[in-house]
């Protein structure tokens, strides 16, 4: 417990430094003003900002990007309360109940209680993070090469799983994304693999031009197909704090939203997607009168709400403790860590110990200038709501444009972007799901290392996996996970899930 | 339409197979390959015993200007410089929409694209091309 106050205290003292501060601002502002805005999410949004943090001291570049990935949960709310439309992916579930509080001119306590559940969740999350690292990072030390790749499985198990649509569907492109990952030098021996003969993929695909492809270039083809339509509500906002009793009848969904975003959050594999969904889910069941939900309940707001903040916060876990990222924005946080020369796992905590503890500081410190700062500025993002798509889209390409290009100075790179921006909007219009592409991407190489030393140190056995308890274990769940997915009476509920 | 989707999803199969030609050493892409041909023939398959829904009509017009606007781009940052490529990508890219006022597009990609010279140029001295024509960096 100790212990537990005196990093907490480094934390504070390194994430008050007024440069820190600032950071953890900008960032949850940008992140709010991407959250806001339809049809760009956080992943091409911190994408694009990589090079900004060039130049920042790695803790303070990396308190930026964490700002614009949880301030981006937070502007998404505003989106789908006002607007009808989710701001973010995680935010599908607020347009249910929270647009038509909206509808029913009680738009500003439905963006009250999101901003206070979110702040709720947000700090027990933080709280959660600062409790679990220590004795994580104490397992991670213990994890051998086939622990890693089985860890790896599992979590490349659960992101499959968890995609919407078909399994198979997802399956493949798990394997489109590793195969991607082999692209490019041997680890082991340099020869050029898969490149074509073409010198610029020597290195392999670079992860920002992927990701900028499927989610920043692939996005806006895809806006531009489907005309919007954007169901503004132009009655007042009218008062955004909540009644007492409003707030009792929604405090025990954002108890249970915290809880379950938090659990969902640490699994490998974009768990925190899923939270909303579960929770809107579990408040429906709990509820006395489940007939009030879509029609403007405010713990389908509540729960959902907290419940993609907590998920989004814990999903820190893995990278921080394990070193392996649990979705597409968390392997960006990986290649931000690269470039400033850190490699994430269990040592940051050991070398670096301002940066983690600062970092889990920040958090706090961001949620709770989302909740000051998110507020009054609420004019502010209804009047950018109301900004037309043919002017923003333009914008956007121009900045993901310079983004790319100023990575690596590459205008080589601009050009793959483009065709990884043709090849996401034919994976979105054949019903794939880009998300565990990105992820068996990132852990591809790792995965292919762990794997080949894992097999040395076994003299080429594949029994190792099997012999040593905690790989067998986790490959275990990963395969229990699987075949309970194609069970086809759980198979039925996830349709079901994924539908409301 | 049900034929365009099912050809469709053959053709997403039969690509990374093709990819074959080139696997340096370890057996990791090897495999990797067979299962993606596998899971892409499977999927396939499935595509065409079921009827689908067909994947809509596709708008060429969004997907030929969007693309073009960052070919385009990477064309031209090095030998033109931002001066050029900002505005260039910005209006190729601005032709995608249908209702575009041409105007306004004009304007603000010239706004635009000095916000991004400052920022990134001067702001953080990054090292993209400004004009080398005009003024050599």
């Amino acid at each position: 417990m100790g212990d537990f106050i005196a990093n907490l205290g480094l934390g504070f003292t390194t994430a008050l430094s007024l440069s820190n501060l600032a950071l953890c601002f900008t960032g949850c502002l940008i992140g709010t003003l991407v959250g806001v805005l339809p049809g760009i999410g956080p992943i091409a949004t911190i994408a694009m900002l990589l090079p900004l943090t060039f130049k920042l001291d790695p803790t303070g570049a990396l308190i930026m990007l964490a700002g614009i990935y949880y301030g981006a949960q937070y502007g998404g709310s505003t989106t789908a309360i006002l607007a009808n439309i989710p701001g973010e992916a995680t935010s599908v579930v607020t347009t249910l109940d929270g647009h038509q509080m909206a509808r029913n001119g009680r738009a500003g306590i439905a963006l009250g209680i999101a901003a206070l559940g979110s702040f709720f969740a947000g700090t027990v999350a933080t709280m959660v993070i600062a409790a679990l690292g220590v004795p994580l990072t104490q397992v991670a030390l213990l994890f051998g090469p086939a622990e890693y790749a089985a860890l790896m499985a599992l979590g490349l198990t659960f992101s499959v799983v968890l995609a919407r649509g078909s399994i198979l569907k997802s399956l493949a492109m798990v394997f489109v994304g590793l195969l991607l990952s082999t692209i490019g030098a041997d680890l082991e021996t340099g020869q050029a693999r898969l490149t074509l003969g073409l010198e610029s993929l020597s290195d392999g695909v670079k992860f920002v031009v992927l990701a900028m492809g499927l989610f920043g270039f692939a996005e806006i083809l895809r806006n531009l197909a489907q005309p919007e339509s954007r169901d503004m509500i132009n009655a007042p906002i009218g008062k955004l704090l909540p009644s007492w009793s409003e707030l009792r009848q929604s405090f025990p969904a954002i108890l249970r939203g915290t809880g379950l975003g938090a659990a969902l959050g640490i699994l490998p594999g974009n768990g925190a997607v899923l939270a909303p969904f579960a929770s809107y889910a579990l408040e429906k069941k709990v509820a006395a009168d489940p007939t009030r939900f879509g029609k403007g309940a405010i713990e389908g707001v509540a729960g959902p709400e907290s419940a993609n903040n907590a998920g989004a916060q814990t999903a820190f876990i893995p990278l921080l403790t394990l070193g392996i990222p649990p979705n597409a924005v968390m392997a960006l946080m990986v290649g931000a860590m690269t470039i400033h020369g850190i490699i994430p796992g269990p040592q940051v905590m050991t070398k670096r110990p301002d940066l983690f503890w600062g970092m889990i500081a920040s958090m706090w410190i961001g949620n709770l200038m989302l909740l000051i700062i998110n507020l009054p500025l609420i004019g502010l993002w209804v009047r950018l709501l109301k900004v037309p798509y043919r002017l923003m889209f333009p914008a956007i390409m121009l900045f993901c444009c310079i983004g790319v290009y100023s990575v690596n100075n590459s205008p080589g790179d601009v050009l793959m972007t483009a065709a990884f921006g043709l090849f996401g909007f034919g994976l979105f219009k054949l019903g794939f799901e880009p998300a565990p592409l990105v992820l068996a991407f990132v852990l591809g190489k790792l995965l292919e290392e762990k794997l080949r030393q894992a097999l040395v140190l076994s003299r080429g056995s594949f029994t190792t996996f099997v012999e040593k308890p905690i790989a067998a274990g986790l490959l275990l769940i990963a395969l229990v996970v699987l075949l309970v997915a194609i069970a086809p009476a759980v198979r039925r509920g996830r349709e079901q899930a994924f539908k409301e | 339409m049900v034929a365009l989707s099912a050809f469709a999803l053959w053709q997403t199969a039969e690509l990374p197979v093709g990819t074959l030609r080139h696997f340096g050493p370890g057996m990791l892409p090897r495999a990797l390959v067979a299962l993606v041909g596998v899971s892409g023939l499977l999927i396939a398959t499935g595509g065409m015993l079921r009827h689908g829904e067909g994947i809509g009509r596709v708008s060429l017009r969004g997907m030929v200007f969007v693309l073009g606007g960052a070919v385009a781009f990477g064309l031209s940052v090095q030998p033109l410089g931002l001066v050029v490529a900002g505005p260039l990508v910005m209006l190729i890219v601005s032709a995608a929409s249908a209702e575009q006022r041409w105007l306004d597009s004009l304007i603000f990609a010239a706004l635009l694209s000095l916000f991004c010279l400052a920022l990134f140029r001067f702001g953080l001295s990054q090292p993209i091309p400004v004009a080398p024509w005009l003024i050599g960096y």
